[in-house]
């Protein structure tokens, strides 16, 4: 009789999970179905497709960009992949830019006193400067390039970085360090095996949080200065005067980066850190 | 079988606040450890027990004075365990222990798995320290420290920052792994108890840093605590310290 009543009190809590996951599901359906449909009546009521075309206008955007324009014979189709791998590939490159910069002064910042009231208000300077002042610098020091925009991002990912790794690095824990002193490890091992695993979380959340700012101003230095790319598309459609395609490109930008938000970065940190789920849980 | 030679240390550091008087850690302390025996430095909070160690380890050096750590006539090889664990929190406990030791050959993997398994953590090897309690991290610090071979094991306060049933626990973990290992070991405690429990000699320092007593304890190993013996001789130690009216326990 126990059992049967710990059964059924164990599947009415599964139940009540799976439930509540149910419901999430739903609203978030909704919320998506509700944007779509108020989008839809707005744009009947505006009836333009200059000021607001419809989703079913935006949708066929979107095939065309994926499978060609058979009206035009310079859209094969490939132009999806061509602009947004261009487009991917600057910002990741500038992010290791960023990264590369970054990472080093984030570590002098954080060792050393000297070197962090020195560097403390450049980069400080560095981190406030809007996205568009290093989009239209670019612009104006390398003309349309690739270098310009990966640049560009790599700046403005920078301090970020730096200032987290600096937070990371001074939060080093002492106790470690002294232990692996204690047992006669080397410079270079407590390096390696106590600061770099300390500093990595701190690295992380500055890539995190600089990750939207960094595709921002990757789809701005575009806007202004590239011949490919997503930020390139979305300006060219617009001097065209075909707002579906302006739409079409911006909403693939969207789905993008919360797809690799959700999934990949999200992925990695739990990966990487997957002792941290126990010490939160400890 | 290191040899631990203390002569006329002094340690004084500089005074706290500006114009006051310099603070006297230890003031010219005299003694002597040979052989593997087990050796508690007791005495309350700050009679220069940490400092002891710090010099003694080499972290921290002395005003006057000298210590010598051999094995041999060579410098002894140290090992150590904290008051908290100090563990590395991104590596599972078989990778701990592996961080202090020089060869990463079966044979050594081995070795550390044997420790570990002194301590009864056979379970935990891919276990990270966020996943262990706290008595039993501090097990795994043990185990790490013993697990090197040190000819002089350091120890300070290493049970102090845990419940008294758990700490009760883990001195009969060491109890039993110092009977079949047998290592020179300096502890540092301010438990009385404690060090009438696990040593064969007490080194009781008194505030200012002078050797106040030399307490030498002939019972045989492993000791529990609740053999009346060890019971009967805790409370005629204590008597004792209540006799020389220094504050013994804190």
């Amino acid at each position: 009789m126990a059992g049967v009543l710990v059964d059924s009190a164990e599947a009415s809590a599964l139940g009540t999970a799976a439930g509540l996951r149910r419901r999430r599901y739903l609203a978030l359906a909704t919320g998506w179905v509700g944007f779509v449909a108020i989008w839809w009546l707005l744009s009947v009521w505006v009836n333009s497709d200059a000021r607001l075309p419809s989703p079913g206008r935006v949708w066929d955007e979107v095939w065309i960009i994926f499978n060609g324009d058979p009206t035009n014979s310079r859209n094969d189709g490939g132009i999806f992949w061509n602009n947004f791998l261009a487009s991917v590939i600057r910002v990741l490159l500038g992010f290791v830019v960023g990264v590369a910069m970054g990472t080093p002064l984030g570590f002098l910042m954080g060792r050393n006193r000297y070197w962090r009231s020195f560097l403390k208000s450049p980069v400080m300077i560095a981190g406030s400067i809007p996205g568009l002042t290093y989009a239209v610098m670019v612009l104006v020091v390398f003309g349309i390039s690739f270098v310009g925009p990966v640049l560009a991002i790599g700046l403005i990912s920078m301090p970020y970085i730096a200032i987290n790794v600096a937070e990371g690095v001074g939060g080093v824990d002492k106790g470690l360090l002294n232990m692996s002193r204690s047992f006669g490890r080397s410079e270079k091992q407590m390096f390696r095996d106590v600061v770099v695993p300390s500093v990595l979380p701190f690295i992380f959340a500055g890539v995190r949080l600089s990750f939207s700012l960094a595709w921002k101003v990757g789809q701005l230095t575009e806007v202004f200065g590239a011949s490919q790319g997503i930020g390139f598309q979305i300006r060219r459609n617009f001097q065209l005067f075909n707002m579906p395609a302006v739409i079409a490109w911006i909403g693939l930008f969207i789905i993008f980066m919360l797809v690799l938000e959700r999934f990949v970065l999200v992925r990695i940190e739990r990966k990487l850190f997957r002792w941290r789920q126990w010490e939160r849980e400890g | 079988m290191a040899k631990v030679t203390v002569s006329k240390l002094a340690k004084l550091f500089p005074p706290p606040i500006k114009g006051g008087d310099v603070v006297r850690a230890i003031t010219n302390i005299d003694f002597e450890v040979d052989g593997n025996v087990f050796v508690s430095i007791v005495g309350p909070s700050g009679c220069g027990k940490s400092t002891l160690l710090n010099i003694l380890s080499g972290v921290d050096t002395p005003t006057s004075g000298s210590v010598t750590v051999t094995e041999a006539g060579k410098p002894a090889k140290l090992g150590y365990v904290f008051q908290d664990a100090r563990l590395l929190p991104w590596r599972s406990v078989m990778d701990n222990m592996m961080y202090v030791r020089d060869d990463a050959s079966d044979e050594s993997v081995a070795n550390a798995a044997k420790y570990l398994s002194m301590v009864g953590l056979d379970h935990t090897h891919e276990m990270f320290p966020g996943q262990l309690s706290g008595g039993m991290q501090q097990r795994v610090g043990i185990a790490r420290a013993f697990s090197v071979e040190p000819d002089l094991l350091l120890m300070d306060e290493p049970f102090s920052h845990l419940d008294a049933m758990t700490a009760r626990s883990l001195r009969d973990h060491l109890q039993e792994l110092w009977s079949r290992t047998r290592k020179t070991v300096l502890f540092v405690t301010h438990d009385v108890m404690e060090a009438v429990q696990l040593s064969d000699r007490i080194i009781v320092l008194a505030p200012g840093g002078v050797i106040y007593d030399d307490i030498s304890i002939d019972l045989p190993h492993p000791r529990k605590a609740s053999d009346p013996k060890v019971a009967t001789l805790q409370a005629e130690i204590l008597g004792q310290f209540e006799n020389m009216q220094i504050p013994a326990v804190e």
